[in-house]
């Protein structure tokens, strides 16, 4: 018999743990799976058969990967979204770390509002974020029409914002928001004392970022890179509204533009797209995984005290603030405020020595007509609160498992990350197939909808949590069960409270998402069941760009109001959002 | 004891099986009473609408999925039906036609159908590719001019929209608009106009027109000269974002789009203005009756008011085209109404849409993109 050999590593669980949370993970495993395997199914069916008229699914085929490889435009794409992605990531990685670090490593003043304004800027439906950007950076917009005055008038117009620069500025401004939200969770519960004592040993402030924060919080960095990454990989707004104007093609739109059949459907193509980047998702994460072998060297929320302290910048203090503010203005208080200005014209001709002459409310008249919002503001609120209520506490719990390394749990990462690459539309269509075959009556329930939506946030929770849990020292969990604590008063008792700040973020967060998804419920929802995103979509189909602007105000202001109410609760209770 | 248990459960059985054909006998002659679905949806006698009324108030409600704007359009539809018929409740669910015949499609495939109507632009052909369109009599096509009319009865036209080109007019003069297709060719044009791809009402629409009215070899000619044009491709966004984008100054001239959304922009002051050509595309939203519909009596009622003198008066207030020909359009889009501009139209009805649209997009493909 050959001698049986253990893991040398001296903090590995017992067996009987293991035994212990085997089962947890099968549990949640399964959990999962039943939530993700029937629209990763669809998913693969739909990219291996043709479909009928009536969305069934007919032949047989490989004509989708086929035409997927031999595009004329698949090389010119792929290059061009290789570029978007990086720029995109580099841009939003750039402004939204910078952020973080300001807000939560130093002692500038103001500091404190730019979560007001992250969440402010989440709140704007991501559609209408490009447009403002659009009405901001285009031929007519006020920057054009700046340089115009600077420079003289040239033919056509200085920035075509109809170019692969326009689609990475827009697109890495856009997420902003959310790195420095999760780069601000990986921050907030990093262990400053490496930091101060790189400075004592006479270390620049540079030198300090380089060696100790940026190496330290690298898990969590590589995290959202590769969650940028994938989300610029399969975004459809920005290359669709942006590039496809300037003739710019990325894989989503070459699709996009190859799906004939204009007026029958066929997802045959993008399940194709959506399967390979299945697998590159799939190693990548297989990847960060085993980067994320070494997890302990990062971990800084150890037994001794880790609040981080926040670093005197002295003078530098108000440069600081101003680095912010000029942080907020470009993410948030620019295309807010554009969308501000389009919502009170009769119709929108540029920033113009006029249009400032031509005020009014009708746009915000017509939104608020009678009736408009009957019923469907309980119904979004709802979906929102339910939806962030499901995803927060089984991510939490996923990524805790995940990161302990229990038996079999990296498959949980893998599976809750999954939903990322499905296109909006397959997956609706997916869970639309599988609620009205159900032989319970959940088809067409809120319910319904609630469950979808969950799917389609998984992964976002997943990374967020990940982020949070990532950095907590096993010691501590240790501590509490060498005293007698069972596993399960473990997590409820340190981890949670541990990582209590970062999942109260990733909750509002994942609110925000869920409210102002509107393809994915609109499929789902039944007759009568109103909710907001219907509104909106008919604004989006046959509205003005001025009465959609109102919308968006309007939004912003009650996601604002939403927002506000739940900071304070949450501060209340300690738990800094 | 065994043989006992034995004859005592044949009895048990005998007794079964006697009430269930007692059931069957009795459930088939109520239903030989109540007529099928089919019946009712084809009914043409002179007690037709006093049934439907009868059997409507049985059933209680109905279910439309409609692709009419809900606060302007859907609503008042749905006020004025329930005035009428307070007894049925009516309920609605918006989405682009697509959608719509998607969602009812799945639920006729699982036997769960909630969808007694749907209607939208490329609704009703849509339905019938997917076979889910069944056919019915309603008396109040009968004023609607033949050719927007489907003699199988499988959808009924709703309402109508033609097609055409916005211009900026702080950037298109007024003796340069061009009139007809032949002056898009112009070289001042090149790279200042765009059109909407990714919808059959877009790109496909406006090369399946002239395919029809040209014939093809005249249609591909133009189109070979058409192509140097350097046509924006505008993705994602409506018809309307793109005439917002004219307005915007973006572009000069937007093609294909509808015809009245300029106009009512420019009443509002807006640079923008419409031009219809010779021959205007016309196209039709469609309405047709499900498969295995539950309501089909209260069903009957919906389309006919919706086709009512009544129900095309509320769409044409919600800035729609009737189809009757004696409710007026809106007195301030009327100008784009191809008889009273006196420009030919083209009707591209819901079977030539189906029938050019892919050949369409392939010459887009080959030539535009």
């Amino acid at each position: 018999m050959r001698p049986v050999s253990f893991p040398s590593s001296t903090n590995d669980h017992d067996g009987w743990a293991r035994l212990r949370m085997s089962p947890l993970v099968a549990l949640i495993a399964a959990i999962l799976l039943i939530l993700i395997l029937p629209p990763t199914l669809f998913l693969i069916d739909t990219s291996l058969h043709t479909t009928k008229p009536d969305g069934s699914l007919g032949a047989f085929t490989l004509q989708y990967y086929r035409q997927l490889f031999t595009s004329p435009y698949l090389a010119a794409s792929l290059r061009n979204t290789v570029i978007y992605a990086i720029g995109s990531a580099v841009v939003a990685i750039t402004l939204g770390s910078t952020a973080a670090l300001i807000v939560e490593r130093t002692n500038a003043p103001g500091r404190g509002y730019a979560f007001l304004a992250a969440i402010l800027s989440l709140g704007v439906p991501h559609v209408l974020y490009v447009v403002a950007w659009l009405l901001l950076l285009g031929r007519a917009g006020p920057v054009n029409a700046l340089i115009g005055f600077i420079g003289g008038a040239a033919e056509g117009p200085a920035l075509d914002v109809y170019s692969i620069w326009g689609m990475i500025v827009i697109e890495g401004v856009g997420f902003a928001p959310l790195t420095f939200l999760l780069m601000s969770a990986v921050l907030r519960s990093t262990d400053a004392s490496f930091e101060e004592a790189a400075m004592m040993s006479g270390a620049g402030p540079l030198r300090v970022f380089r060696a100790i924060t940026l190496r330290m919080g690298l898990p969590g960095i590589l995290a959202l890179l590769l969650l940028i990454f994938i989300r610029a990989f399969e975004s459809f707004e920005v290359p669709a509204l942006v590039g496809l104007a300037g003739n710019v093609s990325v894989l989503t739109t070459d699709i996009y533009q190859s799906s004939k059949n204009a007026s029958l459907p066929s997802y045959g193509e993008s399940g194709a797209y959506s399967v390979c980047l299945l697998l590159i998702v799939v190693l990548l994460l297989i990847w960060h995984h085993r980067l994320s072998v070494h997890a302990r060297r990062f971990q800084t929320i150890t037994g001794k005290g880790y609040r981080p302290r926040i670093i005197d910048l002295g003078r530098a203090r108000l440069a600081a603030t101003l680095v912010l503010a000029a942080t907020f203005v470009l993410v948030t208080a620019l295309p807010v405020g554009m969308l501000v200005f389009t919502s009170l014209q009769p119709f929108y001709e540029g920033l113009t020595a006029e249009s400032f002459a031509r005020f009014t409310l009708d746009n915000y008249a017509t939104i608020l007509a009678p009736g408009a919002f009957r019923d469907s503001i309980a119904n979004t609120l709802m979906l929102g609160i339910s939806t962030a209520t499901a995803v927060v506490p089984l991510t939490a719990l996923c990524a805790w498992l995940a990161v302990r390394r229990r038996p079999g749990a990296w498959l949980l990462d893998q599976i809750a990350t999954a939903p990322l690459v499905f296109p909006a539309i397959v997956m609706s269509v997916a869970f639309l197939q599988v609620f009205v075959n159900l032989p319970i009556p959940l088809y067409g329930t809120l319910t319904s909808v609630i469950i979808a939506s969950a799917v389609r946030f998984l992964p976002y929770g997943m990374r967020y949590a990940y982020a949070g849990v990532l950095q907590i020292h096993e010691d501590l969990e240790d501590a509490a069960k060498t005293s007698g604590a069972p596993p399960r008063l473990v997590f409820v008792r340190v981890v949670l409270p541990l990582v209590a700040a970062a999942l109260v973020s990733c909750w509002l967060f994942v609110f925000l998402l869920a409210v102002q998804n509107v393809a994915l419920p609109l499929m789902l929802v039944g007759p009568g069941t109103e909710i907001m995103a219907v509104t909106l979509f008919d604004l989006w189909q046959n509205g003005q760009v001025t009465e959609l602007a109102a919308m968006g105000v309007l939004w912003v202001a009650l996601m604002l109001v939403v927002s506000a109410c739940f900071h304070f609760t949450a501060a209340r209770y300690r738990l800094g959002v | 004891m065994i043989e006992r248990a034995g004859s005592h459960r044949l009895r048990a059985l005998r007794s079964t099986v006697l009430s269930t054909l007692a059931c069957a006998a009795l459930l088939w002659a109520d239903g030989a009473l109540a007529q099928s679905p089919e019946d009712i949806l084809m009914y043409r006698g002179p007690d037709r609408e006093q049934k439907l009324i009868e059997g409507a108030k049985r059933e209680g409600q109905v279910v439309i999925y409609a692709a009419l704007i809900q606060n302007q359009a859907m609503r008042p539809i749905a006020d004025g039906f329930g005035k009428k018929y307070p007894f049925v409740k009516l309920t609605t669910w918006r989405a682009d036609s697509e959608d719509i015949v998607q969602k009812a499609a799945a639920e006729v495939r699982a036997h769960n159908v909630v969808a007694d109507v749907v209607e939208g632009t490329g609704a009703g052909e849509e339905a019938v590719e997917a076979n889910i369109a069944q056919p019915y009599y309603t008396p109040a096509v009968a004023g609607f001019a033949p050719a927007y009319r489907n003699p199988t009865g499988l959808w009924a036209p709703t309402r109508l929209s033609y097609y055409g080109t916005a211009y900026n007019t702080k950037l298109v003069a007024p003796d340069k608009v061009p009139k007809s297709y032949e002056e898009l060719l112009d070289p001042q044009w090149k790279g200042r106009m765009a059109w909407r791809i990714g919808s059959a009402t877009g790109t496909p629409l406006f090369l399946t027109n002239l395919r029809i009215a040209w014939g093809e070899e005249k249609a591909r000619a133009y189109f070979d000269k058409l192509k140097d044009q350097k046509i924006v491709n505008f993705g994602a966004g409506s018809a309307r974002t793109l005439v917002d984008r004219v307005i915007a100054g973006e572009y000069a001239i937007a093609l294909n789009i509808f015809a009245h959304h300029p106009l009512i922009s420019k009443a509002k002051g807006a640079p923008v203005n419409a031009q219809v050509m010779d021959p205007v595309a016309t196209t039709a939203a469609t309405m047709s009756v499900v498969k295995g519909l539950h309501h089909p009596h209260a069903a009957m009622l919906l389309a006919d008011y919706i086709l009512s003198k009544e129900g095309q008066g509320i769409l044409a207030r919600a800035e729609y085209f009737p189809v009757d020909p004696d409710v007026a359009p809106l007195p301030a889009l009327a100008p784009i109404v191809p008889k009273i501009a006196g420009v030919p139209e083209n009707f591209v009805g819901p079977d030539k849409l189906i029938k050019y649209t892919d050949s369409s997009e392939d010459i887009y493909q080959k030539l535009f993109r």
